[in-house]
């Protein structure tokens, strides 16, 4: 099978939570040798690129972070150049978020199978997740723990060819924190989770509360 | 305060509703950001993380969202296309973030950001163009709870209107 990738994530590719989350998965998928091409559209020097290889095959997966509730505006920016096509071509999707619940990423999900109609395309469903901001700020193994799971996930698509597996549901993880959670992590985001992110902050060199309000 | 974003080439749209809000005699601004240089949201946390509040992108949208953080409302005119809001119009919204804080809390059962300020603009869509106009509407309440605000509905062109009438 080949497949071809685009990460719909304007943060540039280095940076990319989404290009860490592809890395694993591409691995799975290759593993039974597989093939893919990566396009990552942060680079808009690589579109005509995409939108080719976008028009010349049948397997496409889009990447994308869940900006806003939806595609991101650069993604969304690609996606009106590309020309409709036809029910031989399927669009799958790996939608990810920082937010951990399942419950965030619905309505995201369900625009991706209305643009995916509007593109005159078969539906390969949508591998949602969340909880995926450390991958920015963790490194080596502290990351891999967020990220290796997708590599069983890109393992498990090689298989299938889309998202409807139950496993793929189960990788979601709960849509909603029962409310012991809710109270533990709330907690957690009032103290611990406070002075982590302040820390990060002082680490990219920032001199200022993160409640900041510079047009009070 | 009422601030209108017009990322359409329609001014008549702008007009009609400056002729209506002047009777009203109601704050508003409008944007006609067809003409501004706005650029993407990049994604970069800056403004949650490293220059807390402001966007690293200096063009035109400061001075929307200068406005936008002393709450009212946020009214979005936009094309559309693949059945949403086009890209220009998306644009505005994701570029929100500076009035986010990366703090979190639960709100309503689920994990939400805390607003940088205790004013939040509610949120309002009018587009032209064929939509999906049901999801619009699902996409654009989840953003202003997300927000802790209200929304103000979609509104087709030829419903403009009962947009207006929200204008307040």
């Amino acid at each position: 099978m080949h497949a071809v990738i685009i990460n719909g994530s304007p943060r540039i590719q280095k940076n990319s939570n989404t290009d860490k989350i592809l890395q694993k998965f591409t691995a799975g998928f290759c593993k039974a040798g597989n093939t893919f091409e990566l396009y990552s559209l942060s680079d808009r020097n690589i579109w005509d690129d995409a939108r080719l290889a976008f028009d010349n095959n049948d397997n496409i997966i889009f990447a994308l972070p869940l900006f806003v509730e939806c595609v991101p505006g650069l993604m969304l920016e690609f996606l009106e150049t590309l020309s409709s096509k036809n029910s031989d071509t399927k669009l799958s999707f790996i939608l990810q978020s920082g937010f951990a619940e399942g419950a965030q990423l619905r309505v995201g999900e369900k625009y991706l199978e209305i643009l995916t109609e509007k593109l005159n395309c078969t539906y390969g469903g949508t591998l949602t997740k969340g909880n995926n901001f450390g991958i920015r700020v963790f490194e080596g193994a502290e990351r891999d723990r967020i990220t290796e799971p997708y590599k069983e996930m890109g393992e498990l698509f090689a298989e299938e060819g889309d998202f409807f597996d139950e496993k793929f549901k189960t990788f979601t993880g709960p849509e909603m924190y029962p409310l012991p959670l809710r109270l533990f992590i709330d907690l957690l985001f009032k103290t611990s989770a406070k002075k982590a992110y302040q820390k990060i902050a002082q680490q990219w060199g920032c001199d200022k509360p993160l409640e900041y309000q510079p047009y009070a | 305060m009422i601030v209108i974003v017009n990322t359409t080439d329609n001014k008549e749209i702008s007009a009609l509703i400056q002729t209506d809000l002047e009777e009203k005699k109601v704050e508003y601004k409008i944007f006609e950001a067809d003409t501004m240089n706005i650029s993407p949201c990049l994604g970069c946390n800056y403004c949650w993380l490293k220059t807390p509040g402001n966007c690293m992108i200096n063009d035109d949208y400061e001075q929307i969202v200068k406005l936008l953080a002393k709450g009212g409302q946020m009214w979005v005119i936009s094309d559309t296309a693949l059945g949403f809001i086009n890209h220009k119009g998306k644009n505005i919204y994701d570029r929100l973030m500076p009035i986010v804080t990366m703090n979190l809390e639960f709100r309503d059962k689920l994990m939400r950001h805390i607003m940088r300020y205790d004013t939040r603009p509610d949120v309002g869509v009018i587009f032209q163009g064929e939509a999906d106009k049901e999801f619009l509407d699902t996409w654009n309440k989840k953003v202003a709870s997300n927000m802790n605000s209200e929304p103000l509905g979609v509104y087709e062109v030829n419903e403009i209107r009962e947009a207006i009438a929200c204008m307040q």
